[in-house]
């Protein structure tokens, strides 16, 4: 008789304890968020579409990123672990006594970065529910001891609104993965975490989750993802987009209640486009729908975004938009607004290093932008933010 | 704000030059962004700021921006101020 796999909702600090039995447990184990808009049912049927060998000695991640589209991606805890060890290395993060977690645990980035990388190196786990109760990780913050902290680019503008200008020396490491990469804020991070060495992480969730690892000294522009780490391959494929295979990736994964599963040495789609460098770093495009043509040239949003963000220090993203001409186009969208002289830095930034074609259709901002439950940016959201100012526009 | 003014406001914001680019004698061929695109985002902000509508032949065969005042004069829009 085969075991049957179950569910865990994250439901606050008390469940930390009920994650570390559920890993010791043979049986193979849903973590979903608290609240989602994925039904219990949905994810009972999802678990039941598992074959034998999947309901034991594995754990089950919910991602739907920013497109919607629920998906359960199975890992195998075994090649988890071997993925905590190998970033323990790539990270080095034998100096890192304590990890302060921001994030919801069940977000993949947070759950083996953080929550399995302290199991694994028996490091202690800082628990906080983020900027859901800021003094709370304030606290965390003011008393970090060689403390490591994975971020998305997202929170640095909650920080700043609830820390000002605290400056954490106890933080080491500060890591930022699910989005651009915040190179433009670098010298801000250098200023609050004085000590800290601060990396980029790039994956995807049916990478479970990390392909490469970059410290930020090492490049200049926040599409640069640095190199695989070590056991992965990355390549990019004829049409461009970003293919990974890893030794440390999901198994399998339920989407529309059908089981895919992922075999051994099979190259999967990161989903994002990206160029090869001749020293075998990688630099981002953007995901495969913000790689498009305009008026015959190739638009990579990825790029755009190093350009806008060379000359602005805040949070920049891009929601998709035809023209009057129904050519397809984009508008960038900063957040907080920006100044008169921002907003013509960001212009003559696009008009030296672009053609007209690739300048955005309009510059607007909002007070903040929208955000997914894993502290992503919530892309679908954005064409249709409220509030939304109007700072130049191309009249094409 | 003076017709002058406002082409000035207008051709800065469309070809994304800097205050000290532009003169009455700025010439399209000095412009890199004066390009083809360049040319119709510039035909579509006259419209909206002028109330007039280039012909194609007006707006690809504008050479500078004296050029845009002698048409717009030439079709009762005064630069005269």
């Amino acid at each position: 008789m085969s075991e049957s796999p179950y569910l865990l909702r994250e439901r606050g600090r008390e469940d930390h304890a009920a994650l570390d039995r559920a890993w010791e447990d043979a049986r193979t184990f849903a973590f979903v968020p608290a609240k989602s808009d994925v039904s219990d049912a949905w994810l009972d049927a999802a678990l039941a579409a598992l074959p034998a060998d999947l309901r034991t000695a594995h754990f089950a991640l919910l991602t739907s990123g920013s497109t919607g589209h629920p998906k359960l991606v199975v890992g195998s805890r075994e090649r988890a672990e071997a993925l905590a060890r190998v970033l323990h290395e790539a990270q080095a993060s034998e100096g890192v006594d304590e990890t302060i977690l921001t994030l919801p645990l069940s977000y993949c980035y947070a759950f083996v970065n953080q929550w399995l990388w302290a199991r694994v190196t028996g490091r202690r786990l800082v628990v906080t529910r983020g900027f859901a109760e800021p003094e709370d990780l304030r606290r965390a913050l003011d008393g970090a001891t060689n403390a490591m902290l994975c971020l998305v680019a997202a929170q640095l503008a909650l920080l700043t609104t609830h820390c000002g200008d605290a400056v954490f020396p106890g933080v080491t490491r500060v890591h930022f993965a699910g989005g651009p990469f915040p190179q433009a804020e670098l010298t801000a991070l250098a200023a609050r975490f004085p000590n800290a060495r601060v990396f980029n992480n790039y994956g995807c969730a049916e990478a479970m989750p990390r392909l490469t690892v970059r410290a930020a000294e090492d490049g200049e522009a926040a599409s640069d993802v640095g190199r695989a780490i070590p056991g992965v391959e990355l390549r990019v494929g004829d049409d461009g987009e970003l293919g990974f295979r890893s030794p440390y990736g999901a198994v399998a994964f339920v989407e529309d209640g059908v089981l895919r599963r992922i075999g051994d040495g099979e190259w999967g789609p990161t989903g994002d486009h990206a160029e090869a460098q001749a020293d075998g770093r990688f630099r981002l495009l953007g995901r495969a729908n913000q790689v498009f043509k305009r008026y015959g040239e190739k638009i990579a949003l990825g790029r755009l975004l190093d350009t806008a963000q060379s000359a602005w220090p805040g949070q920049a993203t891009f929601y998709r938009e035809k023209d009057r001409m129904n050519e397809d186009g984009f508008v960038l969208l900063l957040s907080p607004a920006p100044s008169d002289e921002d907003v013509r830095a960001i212009l003559k930034a696009f008009r030296t290093h672009h053609p007209r074609t690739h300048w955005p259709l309009r510059v607007e901002s909002a007070a903040s932008l929208p955000v997914l439950p894993s502290g992503k940016t919530d892309l679908a959201a954005l064409a249709t933010l409220e509030g939304r100012e109007v700072h130049w526009r191309n009249r094409i | 704000m003076s017709n002058h003014d406002k082409l000035k406001e207008l051709l800065i914001d469309t070809f994304l030059l800097d205050e000290s680019e532009y003169s009455l004698e700025l010439l399209r061929e000095n412009v890199d962004t004066w390009d083809s695109l360049g040319i119709v985002s510039m035909a579509v902000g006259v419209n909206e700021t002028f109330g007039y509508h280039f012909t194609p032949e007006e707006a690809t065969g504008v050479q500078s921006v004296a050029d845009i005042i002698r048409i717009l004069e030439a079709n009762g829009i005064s630069f005269d101020e």
